[in-house]
């Protein structure tokens, strides 16, 4: 009993409280420090998906190229004489402006940008793996951010189609789409396996199966119309 | 520290005497808790570094995307000038609109929007669709022709061309050598390389807090607005008869721009009767 009171009175009191009171803060200031690293890395990964995540570039990116597909589509659908031109124009406007609508509202409720920032390229995201490959659309190998996607129209393309009529504008309608569809392939693969939430994957994984199918579609469609493809981008 | 070596200078101070009774007495009360104090400062150190870090990257990467927190992220940007304005006041393609903005970027416009999927137009285009197109989202640089030019050109259209909601074209006798637009908003300035460009875009590109149609198109095909020869710009004011920014003149309320419009059809004249005086003085380019 004398022995602990002659222990307890060693510390004078103010000093015993100044170590309570630092070690409480210690103690705080660990747990907000973790609670900020959480918070930190959901911002990074988890959910929702990152800035730099396959999610976010895919839905970007897929934005754009499915953009332009509904521009071609919708002036097939407008000048073409063919009905059935017309129906696939209709059909493949329809779904992807659709789908680029689906992966806007998906941007919007992660907290990301709608498209992708300005100036940044193209399909840098589609580096998991570190030997990936793809065209830069000038023929080039590249692993880096690109500024003109695969299968993607030049401007002077586009213009060309709407300048189109009759067979000519048919057979540079499907030209063109088929080389667009080939050329999204790739990017549609790539998040339909890396994308972390599973309703990315399945959307990527479905047009990865609808564009194959509407691409051995045109493909027949321009041999019917004894046109060939335009090389494979 | 300090308050160490303090400690250890009194007992030296008041001799040899003293400075011996007081090791015995005084020691147990003398061992500070050094070890909790190196921890305390370690642990807030550590702390203050993660917290830093964290706030960095969280901003860094949220700052220029809009939310239902954040809904203009160009309140950040250094000059950007706003104006609140009222969508879906429409005019025919032979009516003009007193517009109180030079380059426009709000307000009454013609029924067809100027085609905004990332083009570039070699010639200045008529005011009244390029706003149309700034009502569906799209983000407008425009340029003095006689100021930017070469690299700098080739810049601004890095940045348009194949992007969508993006559209860029000269604009004669622009105050400026660059001039961004998208609705309610426009940031004016003299290099292409000022980060502010790519800043502009990110806040306001589709922000669906800050433009009345989100989700409104920018293909121009079929709805009589030909982008390979758009409505030229025309440099002289309005005059009277002209839109006002009210909306008087306008076209009645009708379906959102979903039909063809017929080119020249039911355009009455404006009744000019009962418009202000200051609209002329509105309409009338600004100075400088």
């Amino acid at each position: 009993m004398t022995q602990r009171e002659q222990e307890d009175a060693r510390p004078s009191r103010s000093s015993r409280v100044v170590v309570i009171v630092a070690a409480m803060v210690a103690v705080l200031l660990v747990g907000a420090a973790g609670g900020m690293l959480l918070t930190l890395s959901q911002v990074d990964s988890a959910t929702p998906p990152g800035p730099e995540s396959v999610d976010v570039g895919f839905a970007q990116d897929m934005r754009v190229h499915h953009l332009q597909a509904v521009t071609m589509a919708g002036i097939a659908r407008d000048n073409s004489d063919d009905g059935v031109i017309r129906g696939l124009a209709f059909d493949i406007e329809s779904t992807q402006l659709a789908q680029a609508g689906q992966m806007s509202g998906w941007l919007t409720v992660w907290g990301r940008s709608t498209l992708p920032p300005p100036g940044a390229g193209h399909m840098g995201w589609m580096s998991e793996g570190g030997t990936h490959m793809h065209s830069d659309g000038s023929g080039g190998e590249t692993t880096e951010a690109v500024q003109r996607m695969p299968g993607m129209a030049t401007t002077e393309e586009l213009n060309a189609l709407r300048e189109a009529t009759g067979r000519k504008l048919d057979v540079m309608f499907l030209q063109l789409m088929l080389r667009h569809h080939q050329g999204g392939l790739e990017m549609a693969a790539y998040g339909a396996v890396h994308a972390s939430t599973g309703y990315v994957r399945n959307l990527a994984k479905k047009i990865v199966e609808s564009q194959q199918a509407e691409a051995d579609l045109m493909a027949a469609y321009l041999a019917r119309r004894g046109a060939e493809p335009l090389p494979v981008p | 520290m300090a308050s160490g070596t303090k400690n250890k200078g009194k007992p030296k101070g008041k001799g040899g005497a003293k400075s011996g009774r007081g090791s015995s007495v005084s020691r147990p009360r003398r061992p500070k808790p050094w070890g909790t104090i190196g921890a305390v400062v370690l642990v807030v150190a550590l702390a203050a570094g993660v917290f830093t870090y964290a706030f960095m990257q969280i901003d860094e990467q949220e700052q220029w995307v809009a939310s239902e927190e954040n809904q203009d992220p160009s309140d950040d940007i250094e000059g950007v000038t706003k104006v609140e304005y009222d969508g879906a006041q429409h005019v025919s393609g032979d009516q003009r609109v007193a517009y109180d903005q030079s380059p426009p970027f709000g307000g009454p416009h013609d029924q067809v929007w100027a085609n905004c999927n990332g083009t570039v137009y070699d010639t200045a285009v008529r005011n009244e669709n390029m706003v149309h197109g700034l009502e569906h989202g799209s983000i407008w640089i425009a340029y003095n022709p006689d100021e930017v030019k070469g690299a700098a050109l080739d810049t601004l259209k890095a940045k348009v061309e194949g992007q969508p909601h993006m559209m860029m074209s000269p604009y004669p006798g622009l105050d400026r050598p660059i001039s961004l637009q998208s609705w309610g908003h426009q940031l004016k300035l003299d290099s292409a390389d000022d980060e502010r460009v790519d800043q502009f875009i990110r806040a306001l590109r589709q922000n669906q807090y800050q433009h009345p149609e989100p989700g409104g198109r920018c293909d121009s095909d079929g709805t009589g607005f030909d982008p390979l020869n758009p409505p030229p710009f025309v440099a002289e004011p309005p005059g009277e008869g002209a839109v006002q920014m009210d909306g008087t003149g306008a076209i009645e309320a009708t379906d959102e721009g979903m039909t063809p419009p017929a080119p020249t059809g039911a355009s009455e004249p404006p009744a000019t009767d009962g418009s202000q005086p200051t609209g002329a003085s509105t309409g009338a380019p600004p100075s400088q």
